[in-house]
């Protein structure tokens, strides 16, 4: 950087040297001051809200809001002074003046940004105490549960469902004091436009969304005896439970965790990351079907549950191109109801499939009908990674010390191209892997699709097999897939396969991952990093990479569905989607005269 | 090819023999005050006294609308102008009044002084 | 044959007083004495007439014939060779005829317009606003064809900038300085606003203007545009003013009919044509910013500035956003240049401006008077005084979220910064007199309802800030208030001042700050001694009946709880702690019996 054009300004009577073009939140925390912030978020655009972030600029008759004011050379600028003080703390009661005081019985007590900032505030009594508003719970969703008595509407979430999810689910509705962040028509979850990706609550500063919660009947259901218990958890899971626990993000705790659940009361502990090769098996060959012209292309991914609502809403006319494959979590219950139980010859009906994973909309998954094995629900109950940190906690599992099990066979086994789906661009790499060779009979000596890897928003590739280039793309969070889909709906020539992942960095940054540490805002980027970094290890640290190599697959395959795409496997390991159409949204087939 | 300002005083021209055209030197100019303030207070049953008037054959008489020329209190306002005299306005003018300034003022040119603003 | 009586205007401005007109009124009446024309004419003194260089300015009716530079020597012969001989004076008579002296040729008579100045207003309320051909006549769309004939864009936003306008919505924001900023970008297309969205209660300035003379409007836009190097104008405007909506919307089909809107506007390369958008009536969407989300299908809340919408405005491309008012005074500033305009008003405020008057004066109206009008001159010479003989209290400036300033500032000369001094704002134009009957707690009270009610919810301090005030006002009018509450109240007040986001947050306090600087004893009153002075809190009074009480028994009927007994033509008497302070009883005695205590 060219230090003569930097810009200098002082803070506090100190003299700093900046660059121009920033605002003065993003000076100040370079040269070493965390201006106290709420609303503010890096992903999300400038709100202004919340006022918490006012700073004092020489020549200014009003407090300025530092996430939104630019720097310019010679200001002078100061972050601490009495009446600043007195004006943020004054902010923040008001804040906590509208919202319920019951922090000792709140699921986010010790993990609300807004406990933190009362409590750096210095707020030890109320001044202004009177009324507060009361609005309904919304409990109707399949995933998130929306309480609107503690929304202190910093609008992120607002921002989340739009700016980076482009679902428009949620707005402020009414005035004034009477503001409330609501899906438009005020309509019930189950019956808004939401995905269920629970983007809001990694977001949302407080408990106002919180994922519906299953851990009490989970609990209930462990101690039944006349269960088996069966458990599966997904790849991102394991990156990310240790952050719940204290520990730095980018920890692999699947041995852990398969320690910790068998100690919950799980008769068996699976794991998703095999049905993520079955998934890599069925999806791959019905790419190389479609690529010989059976069906049409592009192939689009279909793992992500919230991205198979958003299209199901969105994208109704191109559903077509949506894989028919199951999700690795319906596939990992499937199998456990047909296969796994014929082979211990169990009731299936006995059986209790529980998932953990990163994300709240495969709650709604779960529940979808079309999804049933043999008139049985496949997936019993789902659990985030929160509550399953949370469960560990309450039942005293010393999580962190705990030593290392492994999960069990037959669907335990998995490759590290099981491990890399919970990041972005993993499905399209462990799809290109196995298909390569699948096509070509040859051996992929390059497996690593270093150019779908990272965070940025669109990642297209381009690939060899047998001569003919295979154009890709990947995105992650919904907004992007957005892109992707007007780009296919433009040219469907465009590309050949897309990965879509619904939430921001693939399911690493799920809606259900543990909440950002006091230290750290919620969906950090360095965070993610080093979940992706753990999956991306995990790969390189298994001898098999491939999911067809992986043996128990094979056995699968051999003992019980016989081949991909067979008939068995269309039965048991593929679905088919159907058009929604929520209040507010139009049908196509609708023309405006 | 005219200049936009010269064009405009054509333009101004046309505009000043259509109002001509429609009776504008007639000797009784008669106002009335239709913003939505006048209106409210009843301006719109005002204009149709006039209107009628002048359909019935009250000729030599000019008929138009006006805006708000700020006399809340005393709306609706009428005003008549006739040339050669000052402007008489006239200030909370219901029906009556209308007919009553039709019949005594339009016909007979006294002012009626009790209602007149000034 | 009665005599055509005469009506003699002497301009009252104080370019011409200085120059000695006053006297020349003194010196007319006793010539028309001399004359025995004393009963038949009348003499106005009307506000300025924009002639000031050729002043003292004399202006004689029937005939309109205007004299310049009169002095007290021409006095006699205009009287004789005029009045008399029907002979005017031609060595005086001058030429000069700004556009808003038409306005005075039927208006300039009356002591209501005594101190005002039609210039935005020059043609409200004497042309048919549905008929172009009235605005034609009175040179319309004749400055539009001169910027495009005779100026660039450059020279149009210089004259602008010259003027030394300030934007009428109520920052005062230079006008010229905007324009500047948004020609200065060179992103594509631009955008041209007119901020229609008049919100404060009791204020139709904006609404006036629209019904009154659309077309001024829609030419200030076109100039606008043709300023900055935009096509594209909107015009926002609240559903609830069916009226303006229609005759604006007729205007625009007019001048596009016309060729004066469209495609190559009168033969030129100038494109420019408006549409117009309906708000749904949310107060906050007066704010530029809030105004834009609104067009663009958002809710209606304010975002942080910068950017400007200079930079980034409507669809994220470079928008001049302005106020009707300001709108209006674009074609006079073109037409008669900006060294005319300057010599109207104050040294920082230049121009006229409009005001709603309302509350308790004589005459309550849509006035215009040039800046550096005093508020007393307002208030008593345009409005007549104060009503019923009641005594003067306060006056507030600046719609909901002005000041209340008291008697000793009414000696304030309207402009941006003597009203910002004296605590208030000049706000977009609202003025209500308020007195002696009027507590000022409940006053404060009244005006942060209404912003409270209409805060977008979007930043804190407004949200929850005024409520929490607003909590403490009704507390302290219910009686309740306690000792700290006056601070709380200052505390919060400054607070959300500094921190709003908005101008509307910013300035929601202002009513409440205002009245306990100029009050403070009334607040102090109620919460010490549980005292309303106005009797106007009714938990702070109780209603007594005297002896004036014939005995007849309504109060008695129309007590909704019974509080009131007594036998037929005795005197009655209240239950103090049954009463509800309904004032029903009070309403109803025909023999004022019942006092208030």
């Amino acid at each position: 950087m060219d230090n003569t054009k930097k810009l200098t300004i002082t803070i506090n009577d100190k003299e700093y040297k900046v660059d121009p073009g920033q605002t003065i939140m993003q000076a100040a925390d370079k040269c070493g001051y965390h201006i106290p912030r709420l609303c503010y978020h890096p992903k999300l655009s400038i709100e202004g809200a919340c006022r918490v972030c006012i700073v004092e600029v020489e020549g200014m008759k009003n407090f300025v809001a530092s996430c939104c004011y630019p720097v310019a050379d010679g200001m002078k600028i100061r972050t601490n002074t009495k009446d600043l003080r007195q004006a943020r703390r004054d902010i923040v009661e008001l804040l906590v003046d509208n919202h319920p005081e019951d922090c000792h019985t709140c699921e986010r007590d010790g993990n609300c940004e807004l406990q933190r900032l009362v409590y750096s505030m210095g707020i030890r009594h109320r001044h202004f105490v009177g009324e507060r508003k009361h609005y309904e719970k919304d409990l109707s969703g399949a995933s998130v549960i929306r309480d609107p008595d503690k929304c202190i509407l910093c609008g992120r979430c607002v921002r989340m469902c739009s700016e980076v999810q482009g679902v428009h689910c949620l707005t402020q509705a009414h005035r004034g004091f009477n503001t409330v962040v609501m899906p438009a028509y005020n309509m019930p979850f189950a019956e808004s436009v939401c995905s269920g990706c629970g983007q809001c609550i990694n977001v949302c500063p407080t408990a106002s969304f919180v994922e519906k919660n299953y851990t009490q009947e989970l609990f209930e259901k462990l101690n039944d005896k006349s269960v088996i218990k069966v458990a599966q958890f997904a790849p991102s899971v394991r990156a990310a439970i240790g952050e719940g626990f204290g520990l730095p993000a980018g920890r692999n705790m699947e041995g852990q965790l398969v320690a910790a659940m068998r100690r919950l009361g799980f008769d068996y502990v699976f794991d998703t990351q095999f049905a993520a090769d079955l998934t890599i098996m069925e999806e791959g060959s019905e790419f190389l079907e479609r690529l010989q012209g059976n069906g049409p292309l592009p192939l689009i991914t279909s793992c992500s549950s919230a991205w198979m609502k958003y299209v199901e809403q969105f994208y109704p006319d191109m559903l077509d191109h949506i894989s028919t494959a199951k999700s690795p979590m319906s596939m990992a219950s499937a199998m456990i109801k047909t296969y796994w139980a014929d082979k211990m010859k169990i009731d299936p009906k006995k059986i209790l499939s529980v998932a953990t994973m990163c994300c709240t909309a495969k709650k709604y998954e779960a529940a979808r009908p079309e999804l049933d094995v043999h008139g049985m629900r496949a997936t019993d109950l789902v659990v985030t990674t929160r509550e399953m940190a949370w469960m560990i906690k309450s039942a005293g599992i010393d999580f962190v010390n705990i030593k290392e099990e492994k999960p069990d066979s037959p669907l335990g086994l998995s490759s590290g191209a099981g491990a890399i789906f919970g990041v972005t661009g993993g499905v399209m790499e462990a799809a290109v892997r196995t298909a390569y060779e699948l096509y070509t009979g040859e051996t992929l000596i390059d497996i690593e699709l270093t150019d779908i890897r990272g965070f940025k928003g669109v990642k297209e590739a381009k690939v060899v097999i047998d001569g003919k280039e295979i154009r890709l793309a990947v995105a992650h969070g919904l907004g992007n897939a957005h892109k992707v889909m007007e780009m296919v709906r433009k040219d469907r020539n465009r590309f050949h396969f897309v990965e879509v992942m619904g939430c921001p960095g693939g399911c690493i940054g799920g809606g259900g991952q543990p909440y950002a540490t006091a230290n750290s805002i919620p969906l950090d980027e360095e965070s993610l990093k080093l979940r992706a970094q753990a999956l991306y290890d995990l790969d390189r640290s298994k001898t098999i990479r491939r999911s067809h190599d992986n043996p128990d697959i094979q056995r699968l395959y051999r003992e019980f569905l016989g081949r991909p795409l067979s008939e068995k496997s269309h039965e048991l390991l593929h679905t088919h989607y159907k058009a929604k159409l929520p209040k507010g949204i139009v049908s196509p087939e609708l023309k405006i005269v | 090819m005219p200049t936009p300002l010269e064009l405009i005083k054509k333009k101004r021209a046309e505009a000043v023999s259509r109002i001509i055209g429609k009776g504008y030197l007639s000797t009784k100019r008669v106002y009335v005050g239709m913003a939505t303030c006048e209106i409210a207070a009843g301006s719109k049953d005002v204009m149709e006294v006039f209107q009628k008037a002048v359909s019935r054959g009250l000729t030599d008489v000019y008929l138009s609308q006006k805006g708000c020329a700020g006399r809340c209190n005393l709306e609706p306002t009428v005003e008549v102008i006739e040339a050669g005299k000052s402007p008489v306005k006239y200030g909370k003018v219901d029906k009556d009044r209308a007919q009553q300034i039709i019949e005594r003022h339009l016909k007979n040119g006294e002012i009626i002084k009790e209602w007149v603003i000034d | 044959m009665t005599a055509t009586p005469f009506r003699i205007i002497v301009c009252d401005g104080t370019s011409c007083i200085n120059k000695g007109s006053r006297k020349l009124t003194a010196l007319l009446r006793e010539q028309l004495d001399k004359h025995g024309l004393i009963e038949r004419t009348t003499i106005g003194l009307s506000g300025c007439l924009g002639m000031c260089d050729k002043g003292p300015i004399l202006v004689v009716n029937p005939g309109y014939t205007i004299y310049g530079h009169v002095t007290e020597a021409d006095i006699p012969e205009i009287v004789e060779e005029h009045l008399v001989n029907n002979r005017p004076v031609a060595r005086l008579v001058i030429q000069e005829d700004h556009l808003y002296n038409r306005f005075f040729r039927v208006f300039g008579d009356a002591k209501f317009f005594g101190k005002q100045m039609r210039v935005t207003l020059r043609n409200c309320g004497i042309i048919d606003p549905e008929n172009i051909d009235d605005y034609l006549s009175l040179r319309g769309y004749e400055a539009l064809a001169k910027a495009i004939t005779e100026m660039t864009p450059e020279q149009v936003v210089d004259e602008v900038e010259k003027s030394g306008l300030r934007g009428r919505g109520g920052a005062g924001f230079p006008t010229g300085r905007k324009w500047r900023l948004t020609a200065k970008e060179k992103t594509t297309p631009k955008y041209v606003i007119c901020n229609a969205d008049e919100g404060d209660p009791g204020a139709f300035m904006d609404r006036s203007a629209i019904e009154g003379d659309p077309h001024t409007i829609v030419e200030g836009m076109a100039i606008g545009g043709y300023a900055i190097g935009s096509d594209h104008g909107v015009v926002y405007i609240r559903a609830e003013y069916p009226l303006a909506i229609k005759r604006i919307q007729k205007a625009i089909e007019d001048a596009r009919a016309h060729g004066l809107l469209g495609k190559n506007i009168l033969g030129s390369n100038f494109s420019f044509d408006i549409e117009i958008r309906l708000g749904a009536g949310a107060f906050v969407c007066g704010e530029e910013t809030a105004l834009i989300h609104s067009i663009e299908g958002a809710r209606g809340m304010p975002r942080p500035r910068p950017p400007y919408p200079a930079v980034s405005g409507l669809f994220g491309k470079p928008t001049l956003i302005n106020n009707v008012e300001t709108w209006a005074n674009i074609p006079v500033v073109i037409l008669d240049g900006a060294n005319w305009f300057k010599t109207i008003g104050t040294e920082t405020s230049k121009g006229t401006k409009v005001f709603a008057l309302a509350g308790k004066v004589v005459n309550t109206g849509l006035i215009e008077v040039p800046m550096g009008t005093t508020l007393r001159e307002i208030i008593y010479d345009v409005g007549g005084g104060i009503p019923h003989g009641k005594r003067f209290k306060s006056v507030q400036t600046g719609g909901p979220s002005g000041g209340c300033l008291p008697e000793k500032y009414l000696d304030t000369p309207i402009d941006y910064e003597s009203l910002a001094k004296a605590g208030s704002i000049m706000g977009s134009g609202g003025m209500i007199v308020i007195d002696e009957d009027a507590c000022m707690v409940d006053m404060a009270r009244f005006f942060l309802e209404f912003t409270q009610d209409e805060s977008c919810g979007k930043c804190t301090p407004c949200r929850e800030g005024t409520k929490r005030m607003l909590e403490i006002l009704i507390r302290i009018t219910e009686g309740k208030g306690k000792p700290g509450d006056i601070e709380n109240l200052e505390r919060l007040g400054s607070m959300i001042k500094k921190s709003a986001l908005c101008g509307l947050g910013q300035s929601a306090p202002n009513p409440v700050l205002s009245t306990i600087k100029n009050f403070r004893e009334e607040y102090e009153e109620h919460i010490n001694e549980k005292k309303c002075r106005a009797k106007a809190c009714k938990h702070l009074i109780s209603y007594e009946i005297g002896d004036k009480c014939i005995g007849c028994g309504a109060c008695r009927r129309v007590c909704p709880v019974g509080a009131i007994s007594g036998s037929p033509k005795t005197k009655h008497s209240i239950d103090k702690d049954k009463c509800i302070h309904c004032g029903l009883c009070f309403n109803t005695c025909k023999f004022e019996a019942i006092a208030k205590v």
